[in-house]
């Protein structure tokens, strides 16, 4: 108990908001010890871990990176419908830019020639993954505009770039599936310092928002805006920049959750990319405690952890045998778990529980 | 009197967004008259509606569910678990009339959960629909990882007999214009709809519950509705639409896959909102539904007579429409707010005191509509400017098409092939006739240039099987070339599969295919090479 209370504490949480996600993954963890032989096998092979843990690890990079920019978004009292189209668009920005054959613009030289380089690209890779996060950030400074400036409701504000975002990522790569030979850029999605390349992406990423929101005042101001824009107002708040700054911030995170995924398949698939991962990533949200709806308290590490459940269910599943196709039914049943551990009668049934072990401490 | 008239619209802002979706849809069905001379044609009208019952039957329950302040996510998850269920039911030998009664009470179920999750547990109705969505889809893969056909005589039937419309078509030699019964059951459907809404308690209820932010629904609860109650059954509503547009569904294509209307709640939900209905809740018509979908499937099929553009501008452009919408809808949300505190304030001192900050507002909207207009008409722009890109294809004007090269097609099967296949018209004005052969080999020849490709054996069989699944050698599979339209392409596809040979000559755009040619189009597209400098 000792333990888990510091654990909160790193969180800046008081209270046990941390503990579902915690309790969810070590469930699954515990199912797959009893279910599972070999789980938690890990080897090193040239230099790199391998193993289930490892998997989920890496396969997760994409929801949590998208789960920390929701997060923001969801504390402001909104919700962002289009990280999956905006993942699309960056994907698909990065691949024109790494191979603009596609497009048909005519480059000189024997084009045959370059199909399969590993060393060639259009753009230095810097300026791929710098245009391409410049395009997600302005997608999602588009939410934020439409949010703040036109005071639209959130859900349907970004519902415009879910529908629209998918077919302008088809007319940039001209609905063509795009495949990566660039060793680099693929570096970022399949490369290893022996943890896989985009954990580090993931930790430095949580690192710099858990340092913006907790060490600056923003987070502050992203709390009191999601409580009561009004109130914000009126405490000098600048709301709808505040506003802005979380929907870029989550525009951001999408790009780079798009660059990722992107990397890793090798392919550009305007249709594929980030499909109905907007809703893998409010549900970690909503598994790591902040509230979907209302705004208000957020926790950055519970929706990291929540991204974590998701991925590691999903391997579980895989590992036990359910097939692939299938597996929404499992996410489903998560979904009800979370939403009856989040219900107001049994969170009130759990406070007595814990209330009662409280006394019982202090009496020993 | 025109004063009055004039007073009268003006204060019943609240008809302006359904006003303008009908205005939008005959403006733009009108357009499409003058630029395509294929839309001339009456049938192309009517094709709107025999394309899409199971997504006006999806608008109806969504359109509920939207006014009373929640959303449904669950629809096309819904939809898919009913064709995958019925098609298994029915292979299995279940009575028709059974099957659809029981998917019926199916959909009832799903939506009674879901909405005693969001009644009762407090839960975000957008959380528990997208469970509800995720356990639909999900058990659609539970029952059958593969498509089921579905075989049924009821079904065929259903999908096949058409209703002629009185006064243009001729009742004797039976052609002319015509709709299907889904069309008629999903009209029923939305006459249902509406009278529920207008005209019930239950639909008045809906009303009061929808809207500010959730506060219509503490003042509904405080009047003495039963909030709670009529959310449940408005959920059980939206359940049961889903489950009979997965019917209408599984008429339609004739068979049950749980990759089925991938992401047609998005549709549904904006066609929704194009139809005029707040997305907020409490406000719209579920009429402005109707002109919502006529409206997306207006886009699709303008957007294949134009022939130049893809598929995927449909998406853009409804989304570019949706922005319209909803900036409309906010501002006149904006401006009745306004005339509210004025009217409430009354005095000029304390108007003048409020209406700066309103102003602004106002002001803000009127920047975000009139960009959103510059969006719509770059949007439009493109997809005028894009018909005559080079003027090669001598733009908009129909190419002359060449006559199908039927005695060529028909050494070809002659000379061992199993499909003979060929593609004409359409933006590049091609004339492409490919051969497969049983062994794997593929030829294509467009006059100019011939390309080959060789795949595996299994894949051509499994081609076959499937073209023969899709009901080729039925009377479902019919030849249609009575409409001609701008940019189209015309089909002419042999297919000689255990010794059996015919051939159905199509045109697609607004066309009375019988909807399972285009996916053999599709099937048939994906293992063929394509032409051209830039594949090579």
């Amino acid at each position: 108990m000792s333990t888990l209370r510091s654990v909160i504490r790193v969180g800046g949480v008081r209270d046990s908001r941390l503990m579902v996600p915690i309790v969810a993954l070590a469930a699954i963890l515990l199912i797959d010890l009893i279910v599972v032989p070999g789980f938690f096998n890990l080897e090193m092979k040239d230099g790199h871990l391998y193993g289930s843990l490892v998997d989920i690890l890496r396969n997760s990079a994409p929801t949590v990176v998208l789960a920390i920019g929701m997060t923001l978004v969801i504390a402001t009292g909104g919700v962002d419908l289009s990280v999956g189209a905006i993942m699309a668009i960056a994907a698909s920005v990065a691949c024109i830019l790494i191979d603009p054959r596609i497009i048909g613009l005519n480059l000189q030289g024997n084009i045959t020639a370059v199909v399969g380089d590993p060393t060639y690209s259009f753009a230095p890779i810097p300026v791929v993954i710098v245009a391409s996060l410049v395009v997600a950030v302005a997608c999602g400074l588009w939410n934020g505009v439409l949010v703040s400036f036109g005071r639209i409701q959130p859900m349907v504000a970004t519902l415009i770039l879910m529908i629209a975002g998918r077919g302008i990522a088809q007319l940039i790569t001209n609905s063509i599936k795009i495949i990566i030979f660039n060793d680099a850029f693929a570096y970022i999605g399949n490369g290893f310092i022996i943890l896989p390349f985009s954990l580090f992406i993931v930790v430095a990423l949580f690192a710099g928002a858990w340092l913006l929101t907790r060490r600056t005042a923003i987070g502050l101001f992203v709390e009191s805006v999601g409580i009561s824009f009004r109130a914000s107002l009126y405490a000098g708040i600048n709301e709808k920049r505040i506003k802005l700054f979380a929907y870029s911030f989550c525009g951001f995170c999408a790009g780079v959750a798009g660059l990722i995924a992107v990397s890793s398949i090798r392919t550009s698939d305007a249709n594929q990319i980030g499909l109905y991962t907007e809703l893998d990533a409010i549900l970690a949200v909503v598994i790591g405690g902040t509230l979907l709806g209302t705004g208000g308290r957020f926790s950055l590490l519970g929706s990291v952890l929540g991204g974590l459940v998701i991925q590691a269910t999903q391997t579980s599943m895989y590992a036990i045998g359910v097939a692939a196709s299938a597996i929404t039914a499992v996410k489903a049943v998560m979904v009800i778990i979370v939403i009856i551990l989040y219900s107001r009668q049994v969170q009130d049934l759990g406070g007595r529980l814990v209330a009662r072990l409280g006394r019982k401490q202090a009496a020993t | 009197m025109m004063q009055t008239l004039g007073l009268r619209l003006a204060n019943n802002r609240k008809f302006l967004p359904l006003g303008a979706t009908v205005a939008l849809f005959a403006i733009a069905f009108l357009a499409g008259t003058i630029f395509f001379p294929g839309m001339r044609d009456g049938q192309s009208f009517f094709n709107l509606f025999i394309t899409t019952p199971f997504l006006l039957i999806l608008v109806v329950g969504e359109g509920l569910v939207i006014i009373s302040g929640g959303i449904d996510l669950s629809v096309s998850g819904v939809l898919a678990l009913t064709t995958v269920a019925s098609a298994a039911l029915l292979r299995d030998g279940w009575d028709p009339w059974v099957v659809i009664g029981l998917m019926l009470g199916m959909g009832v179920l799903f939506g009674a959960v879901m909405g005693l999750f969001i009644a009762y547990l407090r839960v975000q109705p957008f959380i528990a629909t997208l469970a509800g969505m995720w356990l639909a889809r999900g058990l659609c893969y539970i029952i059958s990882d593969s498509e089921i056909r579905i075989y049924n005589p009821l079904y065929r039937t259903l999908s096949g007999t058409r209703i002629l419309i009185p006064g243009l078509a001729d009742p004797v030699t039976k052609k002319g214009d015509y709709v299907t019964i889904l069309v008629v059951v999903a009209l029923v459907v939305l006459a249902v709809g509406m009278y529920i809404a207008h005209f019930t308690k239950f639909g008045r209820t809906i009303y009061a519950m929808g809207g500010n932010n959730g506060l219509n629904e503490q003042s509904a609860r405080l009047m003495g509705l039963r909030v709670d109650r009529t959310k449940v059954q408005v959920y059980m509503l939206s359940g049961f639409c889903s489950a009979l547009a997965g019917i209408a569904y599984s008429i339609y294509v004739g068979s049950g896959h749980g990759t089925h209307a991938t992401g047609m709640e998005l549709t549904t939900i904006a066609a929704v909102v194009i139809g005029g209905m707040a997305l907020t809740g409490g406000e719209g018509y579920l009429l402005g539904g109707l002109f919502g979908v006529l409206i997306t499937a207006l886009i699709q099929s303008l957007i294949q007579f134009n022939g130049q553009l893809s598929s995927w501008w449909t998406s853009i452009v409804i989304g570019a429409l949706m922005l319209v919408f909803i900036g409309v809808q906010s501002l006149l949300a904006t401006m009745n707010a306004r005339q509210l505190a004025a009217g409430r304030l009354g005095s000029p001192g304390a108007r003048s005191a409020t209406a700066g900050p309103r102003r602004s507002l106002l002001r803000d909207r009127r920047v975000l509509i009139g960009a959103a207009a510059v969006v719509v008409i770059l949007v439009v722009a493109q997809v005028v400017g894009a018909q005559n890109p080079s003027g090669a294809s001598g733009g908009a004007a129909a190419c002359t098409l060449k006559p199908f090269r039927q005695d060529h097609a028909a050494e070809l099967i002659k000379g061992g092939a199993v499909i003979a296949y060929e593609r004409n018209g359409g933006s590049g004005c091609v004339d492409e006739l490919y051969a497969i052969y049983p062994d794997g080999r593929i030829v294509g020849d467009n006059g100019a240039q011939t390309v080959k490709k060789q795949a595996l054996p299994a894949d051509v069989d499994a081609l076959l099987g499937s073209i023969n699944d899709l009901g080729w050698f039925t009377d479902n599979m019919y030849s249609t070339t009575e409409i001609q339209c701008g940019q189209c392409f015309t089909y002419y596809t042999a297919v000689s599969y255990k010794g059996v040979l015919k051939t159905v000559k199509a045109v697609d755009g607004g066309t009375a295919a019988p909807a399972n040619y285009w996916l053999m189009t599709g099937r048939l597209s994906t293992i063929l090479p394509a032409f051209g400098a830039g594949a090579q």
